[in-house]
């Protein structure tokens, strides 16, 4: 089970934290930086950039993703 | 779907999620989106999603799945499949057999090819007269036509395989742009002449008017490297740019960095 805590600046996200719940009940935080932006962030960048309209990279399967970020994110409406 | 009007351009976006990953649709248009412009995403969209139900290696019953497993003959398939698999003669010829999908454990797989060639169908029945530009983005392949606004060209990111918050460079392509790297799903690349995983750069860019062939051929430059490299100079209108895991770039002489990214050769 995880949890994800979000801080988001009116549209743009700022920062993600995930805990994981260890055998104890305690959450272990574990900042997810080294992930790296999954695509979310990617289009985003693009977005909100005046000068990209997309970014190339490796394929990503949607699964991979909803597991990370996005799949929260969504729930939470943004 | 959403409308977004910016000044002077008008833009119809879409995001769907197909083919196990996300593929975006963006039309760019001078006036007020039409209507039928959203009938065109919708036949797009559907394209896809047949496309799918075809092809998936995922979708145990899929044509393809039941291909590889040996309970369908080829002459029983879909007529997309052979031409999928003519297209991918093709390109294992062009990429000089780096690209190789009948090469790859569990039977021919053409998902290297399919991807792009899905997205590039996609683009051809989304984009419509009044359109200045679109693009599909399947994921990172993108296929583009025409212009984002009036005096400029599309410009695309490269994801740095290093740290993907971050952009190696900026392209222009001439239509297509598709990138090969084990970043992001981990060792899925095979080496057609060993039958072993391999990736001998950390990321391979390739630009040309074809998104499916420019997917293939990045399949095998991210495989061979180097070696996959010279076989791009006998095919017009293709580009490539490798990024390897240490050291400097290479990419053939007319890659289309845009003109504000565009680096000195001995980066």
């Amino acid at each position: 089970m995880l949890s994800v805590k979000v801080t988001v600046s009116g549209s743009k996200l700022t920062a993600v934290t995930i805990g994981t719940l260890n055998d104890g009940g305690n959450y272990r935080s574990q900042s997810i930086d080294q992930y790296a932006i999954p695509i979310l962030e990617q289009q985003a960048l693009a977005a909100q950039s005046a000068n990209i309209q997309g970014v190339s990279g490796a394929s990503y399967t949607s699964a991979g993703f909803a597991q990370s970020l996005q799949g929260a994110l969504k729930a939470l409406g943004l | 779907m959403a409308t977004v009007t910016t000044p002077r351009v008008h833009r119809l976006f879409h995001r769907e999620e197909v083919m196990g990953t996300f593929v975006t649709f963006d039309g760019y248009f001078l006036s007020a989106v039409p209507h039928d412009a959203h009938g065109a995403l919708e036949d797009a969209v559907g394209e896809l999603h047949r496309i799918d139900r075809i092809f998936s290696t995922w979708k145990l019953e899929s044509p393809v799945s039941r291909l590889r497993r040996g309970e369908l003959g080829l002459g029983e398939a879909p007529d997309e499949v052979r031409e999928v698999l003519d297209s991918c003669l093709t390109a294992r010829r062009a990429s000089g057999g780096w690209f190789d999908p009948w090469r790859l454990p569990g039977g021919v797989d053409p998902t290297g090819y399919v991807k792009g060639w899905a997205a590039q169908r996609a683009l051809d029945r989304f984009q419509r007269p009044g359109m200045i530009g679109a693009v599909v983005n399947a994921a990172g392949d993108i296929a583009t036509v025409g212009i984002p606004a009036p005096g400029q060209r599309f410009r695309l990111g490269v994801v740095d395989p290093a740290d993907r918050r971050r952009l190696a460079t900026v392209v222009e392509p001439p239509g297509a742009v598709a990138t090969s790297g084990t970043y992001e799903r981990g060792a899925h690349l095979v080496n057609p002449h060993t039958g072993s995983p391999q990736a001998l750069v950390a990321s391979a860019t390739v630009t040309g008017p074809d998104l499916g062939l420019c997917d293939a051929l990045a399949t095998g430059l991210c495989v061979g490297g180097e070696d996959a490299l010279p076989a791009l100079d006998r095919l017009a209108g293709y580009e490539a740019l490798l990024i390897p895991f240490h050291g400097a770039w290479k990419w053939s002489r007319g890659f289309p960095f845009a003109p504000d990214t565009a680096p000195v050769r001995a980066r």
